[in-house]
Protein backbone atom coordinates (compact mmCIF):
# COMPACT_ATOMS: atom_id res chain seq x y z
CA UNK A 1 0.00 0.00 0.00
CA UNK A 2 1.38 3.25 -0.97
CA UNK A 3 1.39 6.61 1.54
CA UNK A 4 -1.32 8.74 0.57
CA UNK A 5 -0.05 12.65 -0.48
CA UNK A 6 -1.07 15.26 2.06
CA UNK A 7 -2.82 19.06 1.07
CA UNK A 8 -3.18 22.19 3.07
CA UNK A 9 -6.77 23.37 2.03
CA UNK A 10 -7.64 25.84 4.94
CA UNK A 11 -6.16 28.60 7.09
CA UNK A 12 -6.95 30.55 9.69
CA UNK A 13 -4.62 32.67 12.13
CA UNK A 14 -4.84 34.88 14.98
CA UNK A 15 -2.09 37.17 14.99
CA UNK A 16 -0.66 40.52 16.19
CA UNK A 17 -2.24 41.87 13.47
CA UNK A 18 -5.48 41.04 14.52
CA UNK A 19 -7.80 38.05 13.11
CA UNK A 20 -7.95 36.88 9.93
CA UNK A 21 -5.01 35.63 7.30
CA UNK A 22 -5.91 38.53 4.78
CA UNK A 23 -5.18 41.01 7.30
CA UNK A 24 -2.18 39.53 8.39
CA UNK A 25 -1.23 39.18 4.84
CA UNK A 26 -1.51 43.15 4.21
CA UNK A 27 0.48 43.86 7.37
CA UNK A 28 3.28 42.30 6.39
CA UNK A 29 3.43 43.20 2.54
CA UNK A 30 2.64 47.09 3.92
CA UNK A 31 6.17 46.47 6.77
CA UNK A 32 3.83 47.12 9.56
CA UNK A 33 5.76 46.18 13.00
CA UNK A 34 3.27 45.17 15.74
CA UNK A 35 5.46 45.43 18.60
CA UNK A 36 4.81 47.76 21.10
CA UNK A 37 6.72 48.52 25.27
CA UNK A 38 4.46 47.12 27.19
CA UNK A 39 2.54 49.09 29.99
CA UNK A 40 3.58 47.59 33.28
CA UNK A 41 6.29 44.97 32.42
CA UNK A 42 8.60 47.83 33.79
CA UNK A 43 7.24 46.88 37.33
CA UNK A 44 8.49 42.81 36.70
CA UNK A 45 11.63 42.93 38.80
CA UNK A 46 14.68 41.93 36.72
CA UNK A 47 12.43 41.97 33.26
CA UNK A 48 15.14 44.06 30.77
CA UNK A 49 13.18 43.40 27.67
CA UNK A 50 9.86 45.22 28.15
CA UNK A 51 8.58 44.67 24.67
CA UNK A 52 6.28 42.20 23.20
CA UNK A 53 3.51 41.73 20.03
CA UNK A 54 0.15 41.46 21.51
CA UNK A 55 -2.22 39.84 19.72
CA UNK A 56 -5.99 41.47 19.74
CA UNK A 57 -8.93 39.37 22.39
CA UNK A 58 -11.76 39.78 20.71
CA UNK A 59 -14.97 38.29 19.33
CA UNK A 60 -14.51 35.45 22.21
CA UNK A 61 -17.89 35.99 23.30
CA UNK A 62 -19.39 34.32 20.35
CA UNK A 63 -18.29 31.03 22.04
CA UNK A 64 -20.82 29.94 24.02
CA UNK A 65 -19.96 30.35 28.13
CA UNK A 66 -19.64 26.61 28.70
CA UNK A 67 -16.95 25.77 26.04
CA UNK A 68 -15.48 29.32 27.01
CA UNK A 69 -14.96 28.40 30.66
CA UNK A 70 -11.93 26.21 29.78
CA UNK A 71 -10.23 28.64 27.41
CA UNK A 72 -7.30 31.28 28.13
CA UNK A 73 -6.00 33.33 25.47
CA UNK A 74 -4.15 30.64 24.31
CA UNK A 75 -7.21 28.41 23.86
CA UNK A 76 -9.27 30.99 22.09
CA UNK A 77 -6.71 32.31 19.28
CA UNK A 78 -6.54 28.62 19.01
CA UNK A 79 -10.43 27.83 18.82
CA UNK A 80 -10.71 31.29 15.89
CA UNK A 81 -8.15 30.22 14.20
CA UNK A 82 -9.31 26.79 13.58
CA UNK A 83 -12.59 27.93 12.93
CA UNK A 84 -11.38 29.76 10.14
CA UNK A 85 -9.66 27.40 8.98
CA UNK A 86 -12.11 25.29 8.52
CA UNK A 87 -14.54 27.83 6.85
CA UNK A 88 -11.27 28.73 4.48
CA UNK A 89 -11.46 24.94 3.58
CA UNK A 90 -15.34 25.10 3.43
CA UNK A 91 -15.58 22.04 6.10
CA UNK A 92 -18.07 22.17 8.62
CA UNK A 93 -18.91 20.23 11.26
CA UNK A 94 -20.28 16.49 10.16
CA UNK A 95 -18.91 17.19 6.55
CA UNK A 96 -16.58 14.04 7.71
CA UNK A 97 -16.63 11.78 10.18
CA UNK A 98 -16.07 12.89 13.42
CA UNK A 99 -13.39 10.21 13.75
CA UNK A 100 -11.62 10.82 10.61
CA UNK A 101 -11.08 14.30 11.91
CA UNK A 102 -8.35 15.44 15.06
CA UNK A 103 -6.58 18.47 15.95
CA UNK A 104 -2.77 18.57 16.65
CA UNK A 105 -1.88 21.94 18.04
CA UNK A 106 1.39 22.67 19.90
CA UNK A 107 2.28 25.51 22.57
CA UNK A 108 5.37 26.15 25.02
CA UNK A 109 3.56 25.25 28.70
CA UNK A 110 -0.20 25.75 27.58
CA UNK A 111 -1.14 28.88 29.18
CA UNK A 112 1.57 31.11 31.22
CA UNK A 113 -1.19 33.23 32.32
CA UNK A 114 -3.03 30.41 33.76
CA UNK A 115 -0.54 28.68 35.34
CA UNK A 116 0.48 31.73 37.18
CA UNK A 117 -3.00 32.66 38.05
CA UNK A 118 -3.06 29.00 39.89
CA UNK A 119 0.15 29.43 42.06
CA UNK A 120 -0.47 33.04 43.02
CA UNK A 121 -3.96 32.07 44.41
CA UNK A 122 -2.76 29.11 45.79
CA UNK A 123 0.37 29.51 47.59
CA UNK A 124 -0.53 32.61 49.78
CA UNK A 125 -3.31 30.37 51.77
CA UNK A 126 -2.06 27.07 51.22
CA UNK A 127 -5.83 26.07 50.20
CA UNK A 128 -6.77 24.05 47.82
CA UNK A 129 -10.42 24.93 47.44
CA UNK A 130 -9.99 28.46 46.22
CA UNK A 131 -9.24 27.29 43.07
CA UNK A 132 -11.39 27.57 40.07
CA UNK A 133 -12.18 24.25 38.43
CA UNK A 134 -11.53 25.15 35.68
CA UNK A 135 -7.84 26.67 35.99
CA UNK A 136 -6.49 23.18 35.35
CA UNK A 137 -8.40 22.92 32.23
CA UNK A 138 -7.01 26.47 31.38
CA UNK A 139 -3.50 26.05 31.86
CA UNK A 140 -2.48 22.46 30.74
CA UNK A 141 -0.57 21.65 28.07
CA UNK A 142 -2.90 20.46 25.32
CA UNK A 143 -5.24 22.69 26.34
CA UNK A 144 -5.45 24.49 22.79
CA UNK A 145 -6.17 21.01 21.46
CA UNK A 146 -8.37 20.27 24.28
CA UNK A 147 -10.48 23.21 23.54
CA UNK A 148 -10.70 22.92 20.15
CA UNK A 149 -11.59 19.94 19.66
CA UNK A 150 -14.15 19.98 22.11
CA UNK A 151 -15.57 23.24 20.27
CA UNK A 152 -15.33 21.73 16.82
CA UNK A 153 -16.40 18.28 17.91
CA UNK A 154 -13.42 16.42 16.45
CA UNK A 155 -13.66 12.75 17.44
CA UNK A 156 -10.33 11.69 15.59
CA UNK A 157 -6.90 12.29 16.87
CA UNK A 158 -6.54 15.22 19.85
CA UNK A 159 -2.93 15.90 20.47
CA UNK A 160 -0.58 18.77 21.19
CA UNK A 161 3.12 18.92 20.06
CA UNK A 162 5.44 20.65 22.91
CA UNK A 163 8.95 21.56 21.52
CA UNK A 164 8.73 25.13 22.27
CA UNK A 165 9.42 27.21 19.02
CA UNK A 166 9.08 23.88 17.32
CA UNK A 167 5.57 23.39 18.47
CA UNK A 168 3.58 24.29 15.89
CA UNK A 169 5.72 23.03 12.69
CA UNK A 170 6.00 19.64 14.40
CA UNK A 171 1.99 19.45 15.00
CA UNK A 172 1.97 20.65 10.96
CA UNK A 173 4.68 17.71 10.40
CA UNK A 174 2.95 15.11 12.41
CA UNK A 175 0.08 15.80 10.87
CA UNK A 176 1.29 15.17 7.79
CA UNK A 177 2.84 11.92 8.87
CA UNK A 178 -0.49 10.48 10.28
CA UNK A 179 -2.46 11.34 6.92
CA UNK A 180 0.38 9.67 4.99
CA UNK A 181 -0.37 6.69 6.59
CA UNK A 182 -4.13 6.94 6.22
CA UNK A 183 -5.05 6.99 9.85
CA UNK A 184 -6.95 9.96 9.60
CA UNK A 185 -8.84 12.15 6.51
CA UNK A 186 -8.44 15.35 7.74
CA UNK A 187 -6.35 17.19 10.38
CA UNK A 188 -6.00 20.24 12.08
CA UNK A 189 -2.80 21.47 12.74
CA UNK A 190 -0.96 24.38 14.31
CA UNK A 191 0.26 25.79 17.45
CA UNK A 192 -0.87 28.57 19.81
CA UNK A 193 0.64 30.61 22.25
CA UNK A 194 -0.07 33.68 24.50
CA UNK A 195 2.18 36.52 25.70
CA UNK A 196 3.05 36.45 29.67
CA UNK A 197 6.10 38.37 31.38
CA UNK A 198 6.71 35.38 32.75
CA UNK A 199 7.73 33.56 28.79
CA UNK A 200 9.80 37.07 28.18
CA UNK A 201 11.19 36.63 31.58
CA UNK A 202 12.96 33.10 30.66
CA UNK A 203 13.93 34.36 27.43
CA UNK A 204 15.77 37.06 29.42
CA UNK A 205 17.44 35.06 31.77
CA UNK A 206 19.11 33.03 29.41
CA UNK A 207 20.30 36.95 27.31
CA UNK A 208 17.95 35.79 24.56
CA UNK A 209 15.82 38.92 24.47
CA UNK A 210 16.02 42.36 22.65
CA UNK A 211 17.01 44.91 25.35
CA UNK A 212 17.98 47.90 23.80
CA UNK A 213 15.13 49.03 21.72
CA UNK A 214 12.74 49.38 24.72
CA UNK A 215 12.15 53.00 23.69
CA UNK A 216 11.95 52.15 19.82
CA UNK A 217 9.83 49.11 20.34
CA UNK A 218 9.65 48.91 16.48
CA UNK A 219 12.99 48.64 15.65
CA UNK A 220 12.99 45.45 16.87
CA UNK A 221 13.53 42.13 16.45
CA UNK A 222 16.08 42.72 13.48
CA UNK A 223 16.56 39.11 12.15
CA UNK A 224 19.68 39.03 10.22
CA UNK A 225 20.85 42.60 10.79
CA UNK A 226 24.20 44.07 12.25
CA UNK A 227 22.20 45.47 15.13
CA UNK A 228 19.89 42.71 16.05
CA UNK A 229 20.01 41.62 20.17
CA UNK A 230 17.46 39.04 20.20
CA UNK A 231 14.07 38.07 21.01
CA UNK A 232 10.40 40.22 20.98
CA UNK A 233 8.02 37.71 22.24
CA UNK A 234 4.76 37.91 20.16
CA UNK A 235 1.11 35.62 20.56
CA UNK A 236 -1.42 34.55 18.62
CA UNK A 237 -2.41 31.25 16.62
CA UNK A 238 -2.04 29.67 13.27
CA UNK A 239 -3.78 26.72 11.90
CA UNK A 240 -3.99 24.48 8.95
CA UNK A 241 -6.70 22.16 7.71
CA UNK A 242 -4.50 19.33 6.37
CA UNK A 243 -6.04 16.41 4.04
CA UNK A 244 -5.23 13.33 2.43
CA UNK A 245 -5.21 14.60 -1.37
CA UNK A 246 -7.67 11.80 -2.24
CA UNK A 247 -10.26 12.95 0.53
CA UNK A 248 -9.81 16.51 -0.99
CA UNK A 249 -10.18 15.52 -4.26
CA UNK A 250 -13.42 13.71 -3.90
CA UNK A 251 -14.89 17.01 -2.32
CA UNK A 252 -13.47 19.06 -4.66
CA UNK A 253 -11.58 21.06 -2.62
CA UNK A 254 -9.59 24.19 -3.33
CA UNK A 255 -5.73 23.38 -2.20
CA UNK A 256 -3.29 25.59 -1.02
CA UNK A 257 -0.26 23.61 -1.60
CA UNK A 258 0.91 20.21 -1.01
CA UNK A 259 3.03 19.01 2.45
CA UNK A 260 6.18 17.29 0.52
CA UNK A 261 8.61 17.22 3.57
CA UNK A 262 9.31 17.22 6.85
CA UNK A 263 11.78 16.32 9.29
CA UNK A 264 12.33 16.83 13.12
CA UNK A 265 15.18 15.74 15.12
CA UNK A 266 17.14 16.88 18.38
CA UNK A 267 20.58 18.26 18.64
CA UNK A 268 21.60 16.40 21.16
CA UNK A 269 24.15 19.36 21.94
CA UNK A 270 22.64 22.61 23.43
CA UNK A 271 19.52 22.97 25.18
CA UNK A 272 19.48 26.77 24.36
CA UNK A 273 21.94 27.22 21.58
CA UNK A 274 21.41 26.67 17.86
CA UNK A 275 23.78 23.76 16.41
CA UNK A 276 24.75 24.46 12.78
CA UNK A 277 25.29 20.37 11.81
CA UNK A 278 22.12 19.66 13.53
CA UNK A 279 20.25 22.45 11.63
CA UNK A 280 22.01 21.70 8.32
CA UNK A 281 20.82 17.61 8.96
CA UNK A 282 16.99 18.68 9.72
CA UNK A 283 17.21 20.86 6.50
CA UNK A 284 18.80 18.43 4.62
CA UNK A 285 16.21 15.50 5.46
CA UNK A 286 13.32 17.53 4.89
CA UNK A 287 14.79 17.89 1.38
CA UNK A 288 15.39 14.50 0.68
CA UNK A 289 11.68 13.54 2.19
CA UNK A 290 10.68 16.23 -0.62
CA UNK A 291 12.93 14.53 -3.17
CA UNK A 292 14.15 18.71 -3.48
CA UNK A 293 17.83 19.42 -4.41
CA UNK A 294 20.00 21.48 -3.71
CA UNK A 295 18.77 24.63 -6.37
CA UNK A 296 15.13 23.51 -6.18
CA UNK A 297 14.00 26.27 -3.27
CA UNK A 298 12.53 28.71 -4.01
CA UNK A 299 12.06 30.19 -0.75
CA UNK A 300 13.57 29.54 2.69
CA UNK A 301 10.92 31.14 5.58
CA UNK A 302 13.70 31.52 8.36
CA UNK A 303 13.25 30.98 12.08
CA UNK A 304 15.37 33.97 12.33
CA UNK A 305 14.60 35.14 15.79
CA UNK A 306 16.97 37.84 15.65
CA UNK A 307 19.23 36.28 18.16
CA UNK A 308 23.43 36.57 17.94
CA UNK A 309 24.14 32.93 17.50
CA UNK A 310 20.97 31.67 15.99
CA UNK A 311 20.43 33.70 13.10
CA UNK A 312 24.31 32.71 12.19
CA UNK A 313 24.02 29.30 12.73
CA UNK A 314 20.91 29.19 10.44
CA UNK A 315 22.12 31.14 7.64
CA UNK A 316 25.41 29.01 7.83
CA UNK A 317 23.00 26.14 7.60
CA UNK A 318 20.80 27.35 4.36
CA UNK A 319 23.67 28.13 2.52
CA UNK A 320 25.21 24.71 3.43
CA UNK A 321 22.08 22.99 1.70
CA UNK A 322 20.26 25.03 0.01
CA UNK A 323 23.21 27.16 -1.46
CA UNK A 324 23.90 31.00 -1.60
CA UNK A 325 20.90 32.10 -4.49
CA UNK A 326 17.89 30.73 -2.57
CA UNK A 327 16.09 33.77 -0.96
CA UNK A 328 15.34 33.75 2.50
CA UNK A 329 13.19 36.07 4.85
CA UNK A 330 11.88 35.48 8.39
CA UNK A 331 9.05 37.42 9.48
CA UNK A 332 9.77 37.96 13.15
CA UNK A 333 10.62 41.62 12.32
CA UNK A 334 6.87 42.56 12.04
CA UNK A 335 4.77 39.88 14.52
CA UNK A 336 8.08 38.80 16.77
CA UNK A 337 8.57 35.29 18.14
CA UNK A 338 5.05 33.72 18.24
CA UNK A 339 7.14 30.93 19.66
CA UNK A 340 4.74 27.66 19.75
CA UNK A 341 2.63 28.66 17.45
CA UNK A 342 5.44 30.78 15.09
CA UNK A 343 5.80 27.88 12.94
CA UNK A 344 2.10 27.66 11.93
CA UNK A 345 2.15 31.36 11.01
CA UNK A 346 5.11 31.65 9.67
CA UNK A 347 3.79 28.82 7.16
CA UNK A 348 0.56 30.18 6.68
CA UNK A 349 1.96 33.52 5.36
CA UNK A 350 4.32 31.35 3.37
CA UNK A 351 1.45 29.94 1.76
CA UNK A 352 -0.09 33.69 1.27
CA UNK A 353 3.32 34.23 -0.69
CA UNK A 354 3.56 31.45 -3.19
CA UNK A 355 -0.41 32.76 -4.00
CA UNK A 356 0.32 36.32 -4.28
CA UNK A 357 3.88 35.11 -6.03
CA UNK A 358 5.57 37.85 -4.27
CA UNK A 359 8.00 37.52 -1.45
CA UNK A 360 7.48 39.45 1.80
CA UNK A 361 10.91 40.64 2.99
CA UNK A 362 11.60 40.80 6.86
CA UNK A 363 11.36 44.05 8.97
CA UNK A 364 14.13 46.29 10.40
CA UNK A 365 16.86 44.34 8.03
CA UNK A 366 18.48 47.66 7.60
CA UNK A 367 22.53 46.00 7.44
CA UNK A 368 23.19 42.55 7.16
CA UNK A 369 25.58 40.88 9.72
CA UNK A 370 28.61 39.86 7.93
CA UNK A 371 28.39 36.62 9.59
CA UNK A 372 24.83 36.61 8.21
CA UNK A 373 25.87 37.10 4.99
CA UNK A 374 26.44 33.76 3.08
CA UNK A 375 22.74 33.67 2.08
CA UNK A 376 20.53 35.72 -0.14
CA UNK A 377 18.20 38.08 1.84
CA UNK A 378 15.16 39.36 0.41
CA UNK A 379 15.56 43.55 1.12
CA UNK A 380 12.18 44.18 -0.64
CA UNK A 381 9.30 42.51 -1.72
CA UNK A 382 10.24 40.03 -4.44
CA UNK A 383 8.11 38.86 -7.19
CA UNK A 384 8.93 35.05 -7.74
CA UNK A 385 6.81 31.82 -8.65
CA UNK A 386 7.33 30.01 -5.52
CA UNK A 387 6.83 26.51 -6.80
CA UNK A 388 8.88 24.40 -3.59
CA UNK A 389 9.80 26.68 -0.33
CA UNK A 390 10.39 25.39 3.26
CA UNK A 391 9.93 26.50 6.92
CA UNK A 392 12.26 26.48 9.36
CA UNK A 393 11.88 26.24 13.33
CA UNK A 394 14.54 25.84 15.99
CA UNK A 395 13.70 25.40 20.01
CA UNK A 396 15.02 25.32 23.07
CA UNK A 397 16.39 21.91 24.01
CA UNK A 398 18.24 21.47 20.51
CA UNK A 399 14.90 20.63 18.78
CA UNK A 400 14.76 21.13 15.07
CA UNK A 401 11.97 21.16 12.79
CA UNK A 402 11.43 21.51 8.83
CA UNK A 403 8.71 21.10 6.05
CA UNK A 404 8.74 21.75 2.63
CA UNK A 405 5.16 22.61 0.73
CA UNK A 406 5.11 22.28 -3.01
CA UNK A 407 2.83 24.61 -5.06
CA UNK A 408 -0.52 22.66 -5.82
CA UNK B 1 -25.38 41.92 56.24
CA UNK B 2 -29.09 41.61 55.69
CA UNK B 3 -31.00 39.03 53.10
CA UNK B 4 -31.51 41.36 50.58
CA UNK B 5 -27.90 42.37 50.11
CA UNK B 6 -26.83 38.33 50.60
CA UNK B 7 -29.47 37.75 47.75
CA UNK B 8 -27.53 40.32 45.43
CA UNK B 9 -24.37 39.43 46.43
CA UNK B 10 -24.77 35.41 45.23
CA UNK B 11 -27.34 36.73 42.45
CA UNK B 12 -24.10 38.71 40.91
CA UNK B 13 -22.09 35.60 40.52
CA UNK B 14 -24.95 34.18 38.56
CA UNK B 15 -24.24 37.42 36.46
CA UNK B 16 -20.59 37.82 36.02
CA UNK B 17 -18.95 34.20 36.14
CA UNK B 18 -21.69 32.25 34.05
CA UNK B 19 -23.36 35.29 32.29
CA UNK B 20 -26.97 34.76 33.46
CA UNK B 21 -29.15 37.78 32.04
CA UNK B 22 -30.10 39.65 35.25
CA UNK B 23 -34.33 38.73 34.21
CA UNK B 24 -33.87 35.21 34.58
CA UNK B 25 -32.57 35.52 38.29
CA UNK B 26 -35.65 34.48 40.01
CA UNK B 27 -36.00 32.42 43.40
CA UNK B 28 -37.75 29.58 41.67
CA UNK B 29 -35.11 29.15 38.52
CA UNK B 30 -33.46 25.42 38.44
CA UNK B 31 -30.28 26.22 38.58
CA UNK B 32 -29.12 23.15 35.98
CA UNK B 33 -32.48 23.05 33.55
CA UNK B 34 -33.14 26.79 33.55
CA UNK B 35 -29.89 28.51 34.35
CA UNK B 36 -27.43 25.57 32.30
CA UNK B 37 -25.23 25.34 34.93
CA UNK B 38 -23.39 21.65 35.23
CA UNK B 39 -21.55 19.74 37.47
CA UNK B 40 -18.13 21.81 36.89
CA UNK B 41 -20.07 25.14 37.58
CA UNK B 42 -21.12 24.12 41.01
CA UNK B 43 -17.61 24.44 41.95
CA UNK B 44 -17.36 27.68 40.48
CA UNK B 45 -20.13 28.76 42.51
CA UNK B 46 -18.39 27.15 45.37
CA UNK B 47 -15.09 29.37 44.80
CA UNK B 48 -17.35 32.43 43.60
CA UNK B 49 -19.60 32.12 46.97
CA UNK B 50 -16.31 32.24 49.15
CA UNK B 51 -14.83 35.10 47.48
CA UNK B 52 -17.78 37.07 47.55
CA UNK B 53 -18.37 36.54 50.85
CA UNK B 54 -15.22 36.17 52.29
CA UNK B 55 -15.78 32.79 54.10
CA UNK B 56 -15.29 28.73 53.87
CA UNK B 57 -17.78 27.22 52.72
CA UNK B 58 -17.48 23.37 54.60
CA UNK B 59 -20.94 22.15 54.07
CA UNK B 60 -20.33 20.88 50.79
CA UNK B 61 -22.72 18.28 51.21
CA UNK B 62 -25.75 20.49 51.71
CA UNK B 63 -24.75 21.94 48.81
CA UNK B 64 -25.73 18.19 47.01
CA UNK B 65 -29.13 19.57 47.50
CA UNK B 66 -29.59 22.33 45.83
CA UNK B 67 -32.00 22.74 43.00
CA UNK B 68 -33.21 26.14 42.42
CA UNK B 69 -31.30 29.84 42.60
CA UNK B 70 -33.72 29.78 46.08
CA UNK B 71 -31.96 27.04 47.42
CA UNK B 72 -28.40 29.00 47.02
CA UNK B 73 -29.99 32.03 48.60
CA UNK B 74 -31.27 29.74 51.70
CA UNK B 75 -27.79 28.16 51.82
CA UNK B 76 -25.62 30.90 51.94
CA UNK B 77 -28.29 32.80 54.45
CA UNK B 78 -27.70 29.91 56.67
CA UNK B 79 -23.75 29.85 56.35
CA UNK B 80 -24.24 33.77 57.22
CA UNK B 81 -26.52 32.84 60.21
CA UNK B 82 -23.89 30.27 61.53
CA UNK B 83 -20.77 32.70 60.98
CA UNK B 84 -22.27 35.65 62.41
CA UNK B 85 -23.23 33.16 65.31
CA UNK B 86 -19.42 31.85 65.64
CA UNK B 87 -19.89 28.34 65.06
CA UNK B 88 -16.97 27.33 64.32
CA UNK B 89 -17.82 23.33 64.82
CA UNK B 90 -18.46 22.87 61.16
Amino acid sequence: MGLNRVVVTGAGAVTPYGRGVAGMMAGLAAGKSCVVRMEGWENQGGLKSLVAAPAPLSGEKAIPRQKRRSMSRVSIFAVQAAEDAMADAGLKAGDIPSDRIGCIIGSTLGSASAISEFYETFIPVRDISVIPSMLFFKSMAHTAAMNVAQYLDLKGYVMATCAACASGLQAIGTGYDLLKLGVQDALLCGGSEELHPSVTGIFDLLFATSTRYNDSPQKTPRPFDADRDGIVCGEGAGIVVLETLDHARSRGARILAEVAGYNTGGSGDHVSQSNRESVTRCMRKTMEDAGVGKGELDYVSAHATATVQGDQAEAEAICDVAGDAVPVSGLKGHIGHTLGASGAIELIATIGMMRSGTIIPGLNLEKVAPECAVINHVRKPLSRELKVVMKNCFAFGGVDAALILKKA
Amino acid sequence: MDEKEIIRLTDSIFEESFEIEPGKLKPEARIFEDLGLDSLDIVELVVGLQKKFGVRIKETEKLREIRTLGDVHRFMLEEKARLEKGDASS
